[in-house]
């Protein structure tokens, strides 16, 4: 037997590879570098590779092609995702980078030292945190690449755990409130496991409905291709194909939070470090989406009468759980994550229109939430007292009058949220519900709008509570910004209102990256 | 290769596979079932064992003696015995609550796990019911391990090579998560280390062995001191100290 291997187009997979590779050398530096000047070579490190990533993405950005054995298809949704995840990630990098805000970074050094203790309050106090955290996150940003990326089932779940395990560790490395933190990895472990799990299923189930496809006598496979051909001519049952989607459903929409599968959410987007909080809720986000868009669109069209009114039903339950859930919220960090479940639910139904309308306006909604979402904790994270991070509301009441221009710039991103108009929250919410609208998906939207209002009441609680309270004794300061979070918090402030203001190049690059090949 | 590599005929089940399998199958779910209920951590991993040795037969059963034999060999002989020694160091006597923190969570988990189980069996039932497997031949044609090669090698190639990312996150996770680095300054060095031992309240000489009586001999017996009383520090302390009766501590006339 002779083996051939496939052609390898490593110009198109540049991305993915500059990434992994930059995250090796992260390893590496770790164990010959010496501790004090870590910190910075990671950063730069870090920050090189994205920059190189995104190079590589705008320099593919021609590329439509198939390639790695059928395994990786780069075409326009997947560079758009792609060039969108890295830009993200870059500004989350500066979040997790900054340290002049808290002394040693939002990470604890030592995660093994037992919470507490006098070891733990002394590293608290004045000890660098663990730098492993960029290796992991470039990890992670890879993973991500290679996710929105797949073009078979098998490399989408390599791609799913690739992304997923990095997340789990990050959100366990908190400096404070440790226990919280720990508590929310392990739930995100194992109810990650556990979705990865059906996923798994469904693949299993849907292979098995492949087989036979196409003529008899040949076997199946899991690449879209041959399961598009198999939705629209297998022989086999249908219950595996739709027992399949579905299990292959749930292992998707846990991961971008869609109820019921919302239930991790909360606990981890509180516990987590806030820069991985941000992180996950912008370019995790995109990275699923990125998954489901392909699977639904490339691989499972033949089947949309009938997979659309399911997910179109998680859809409005998940708006409305994330939109009445916030409004009882008291955590600035929970209200975030509820309100992120509630705009999953918005880009659930921009996915579930299977038009090309529907592929650029989701696109481009998860792009401007990801900008606003990251700035959002960027703000979050600068509101502390002597404890760290004061997230109950009730202490943000008043701080209009402390700092102005942060309360200014963070009510600025609610209103976004909320999708008032001159915001990119306004122009996305209008293309995807558009795009719906076109589609003859009115519940839909009716759902969405109504939803909005709901979600709008959180929001506007607590600018009022920021401008129209007295501070109070527990008020906490808005620590000064160090350079990196100030620039991130700019750069997503600015993406917000630009894309507000003036959506149409990002809405046209969407557009015309908005055809997946087949 | 290929005489081992069919042994199950394709397209029809044959009478001994169909013994092996309802044999093994209810060992295996037992052991799933056995896996949740025992309260030990040492039981619950070999519970786990047993169902995944009967998994490992149902693979070689279904033409997969590859992966049937990695999974007894990687997983049941290489992981689990790793997760059982993991187990005897941390210690297994860490108990876990039985406290519902959600009320009717373990009713309602067992109805909607029965339900589940109940509606994806009867699906798969019909769906499968008379389906005959195709492909097993062409999928096993130049040998199982050789079929597997040139999909791993061929059409799941970058999908292989990215598993290398999630082996070396795991070892980075495993690393920041359960490594403590000792500061500098708290390792001691030799001077450092005598001048502790020859502290005042510290007694450099050996630690005295353990206790020997002519009803104990164990390791968990205390020694005696020269005065009558018995010494902690003969024995280990992770051990439980054995319980000594009045009878046992009394002198037996040796005094005379």
């Amino acid at each position: 037997m002779d083996l051939k291997l496939p052609d390898i187009d490593y110009a198109a997979l540049a991305p993915i590879l500059v990434l992994f590779g930059a995250s090796l050398v992260g390893v590496l530096v770790e164990a010959f570098i010496p501790r004090k000047r870590r910190h910075l070579t990671q950063l730069v490190l870090g920050l090189l590779a994205l920059t190189g990533a995104l190079v590589a993405v705008v320099l593919n950005a021609q590329d439509r092609v198939v390639t790695a054995g059928g395994a990786v298809a780069v075409d326009g949704p997947t560079l758009f995702l792609q060039g969108a995840i890295v830009v993200l990630a870059g500004m989350a990098l500066m979040l997790i980078g900054e340290r002049s805000v808290q002394r040693g970074g939002a990470f604890v050094a030592h995660a093994a030292v037992t919470v507490g203790s006098p070891e733990d309050q002394r590293q608290a106090a004045d000890e660098g945190g663990a730098t492993e955290v960029y290796p992991l996150t470039l990890f992670a940003v890879s993973g991500m690449l290679l996710f929105v990326a797949a073009n078979d089932l098998l490399t989408m779940f390599i791609a799913l755990e690739a992304f997923s395990l990095p997340l789990y560790l990050l959100c366990a490395l908190a400096r404070r409130r440790r226990l919280l933190s720990q508590e929310s990895a392990l739930k995100y472990f194992l109810l990650g496991s556990y979705a990865s799990a059906f996923f798994l299923f469904g693949m299993a189930l849907v292979y098995g409905f492949t087989v036979g496809a196409g003529g008899t006598g040949s076997g199946g496979g899991v690449d879209f291709g041959t399961i598009r051909t198999a939705v629209t001519d297998s022989a086999a049952s249908e219950v595996l194909l739709f027992a399949g989607l579905a299990l292959l459903s749930i292992g998707l929409l846990f991961k971008i939070a869609a109820a019921p599968f919302h239930v991790w959410t909360p606990d981890v987007y509180q516990g987590a470090p806030t820069p991985i909080t941000g992180f996950m809720a912008a370019c995790t986000k995109v990275a699923a989406f990125g998954g489901l868009l392909r699977v639904l669109h490339v691989a499972f069209s033949g089947a949309s009468w009938d997979f659309t009114p399911v997910l179109g039903a998680i859809a409005v339950l998940t708006m409305l759980v994330g939109a009445i859930l916030a409004v009882t919220q008291t955590d600035i960090k929970r209200l975030l994550a509820y309100s992120s479940v509630a705009n999953a639910g918005y880009l659930l139904v921009g996915a579930l229109v299977l038009s090309k309308d529907g592929l650029s306006s989701t696109m481009f909604y998860l792009v401007a939430y990801g900008f606003t979402v990251l700035a959002a904790f960027g703000v979050v994270t600068l509101v502390r007292d002597a404890d760290g991070e004061a997230t109950h509301l009730s202490r943000w009441a008043g701080l209009g009058r402390r700092s102005p221009l942060y309360a200014g710039l963070f009510t600025f991103l609610l209103l976004a949220f909320a999708g008032i108009p001159l915001t990119s929250g306004f122009t996305s919410k209008f293309a995807v519900f558009g795009a719906a609208l076109d589609a003859g998906q009115s519940w839909l939207v009716i759902a969405g709008v109504l939803t909005s209002m709901i979600l709008a009441f959180p929001y506007l609680r607590v600018v009022v509570m920021m401008w129209l309270s007295e501070p109070g004794e527990s008020t906490p300061t808005v620590s000064l910004p160090g350079g990196l979070t100030a620039a991130a918090l700019m750069i997503g402030v600015v993406a917000t209102l630009v894309l507000g203001v003036a959506p149409a190049p990002l809405l046209d690059l969407a557009n015309g990256a908005a055809e997946f090949v087949r | 290769m290929t005489g081992q590599a069919v042994l199950a005929a394709a397209g029809g089940v044959t009478g001994g596979e169909q013994i092996t399998f309802w044999i093994l199958a209810p060992l295996a779910l037992m052991g799933a079932i056995g896996t949740v209920w025992a309260r030990n951590a040492v039981h619950s991993a070999l519970w786990l064992v047993l169902t995944m040795l009967c998994l490992g037969v149902f693979y070689v059963l279904q033409s997969g003696p590859f992966i049937g034999m990695v999974q007894i060999i990687v997983y049941t002989g290489a992981i689990m015995m790793l997760f059982l020694f993991v187990l005897m160091l941390v210690g297994r006597d860490a108990s876990d609550s039985l406290i519902e923190t959600l009320r009717g969570q373990r009713i309602a988990a067992i109805l909607l796990g029965l339900g589940f189980g109940a509606l994806v069996a009867t699906g798969l039932w019909r769906a499968l019911g008379q389906a005959d497997a195709v492909g097993l031949e062409q999928a096993n044609a130049n040998g199982n391990v050789q079929g597997i090669a040139a999909l791993l090698f061929t059409r799941y190639v970058f999908a292989f090579e990215i598993t290398s990312a999630l082996l070396i996150t795991a070892a980075v996770g495993a690393m920041v998560l359960a490594h403590v680095e000792r500061r500098r300054q708290d390792r001691m060095d030799q001077v450092a280390t005598m001048k502790a031992r020859f502290r005042p309240g510290n007694y450099p000489g050996p630690k005295p062995g353990p206790g020997v009586y002519a009803t104990s001999s164990s390791v968990a017996t205390p020694a005696r001191l020269p005065d009558g009383g018995l010494t902690e520090r003969s024995v280990p302390q992770i051990l439980p100290q054995r319980e000594l009766s009045e009878e046992d501590k009394a002198l037996k006339g040796t005094e005379k």
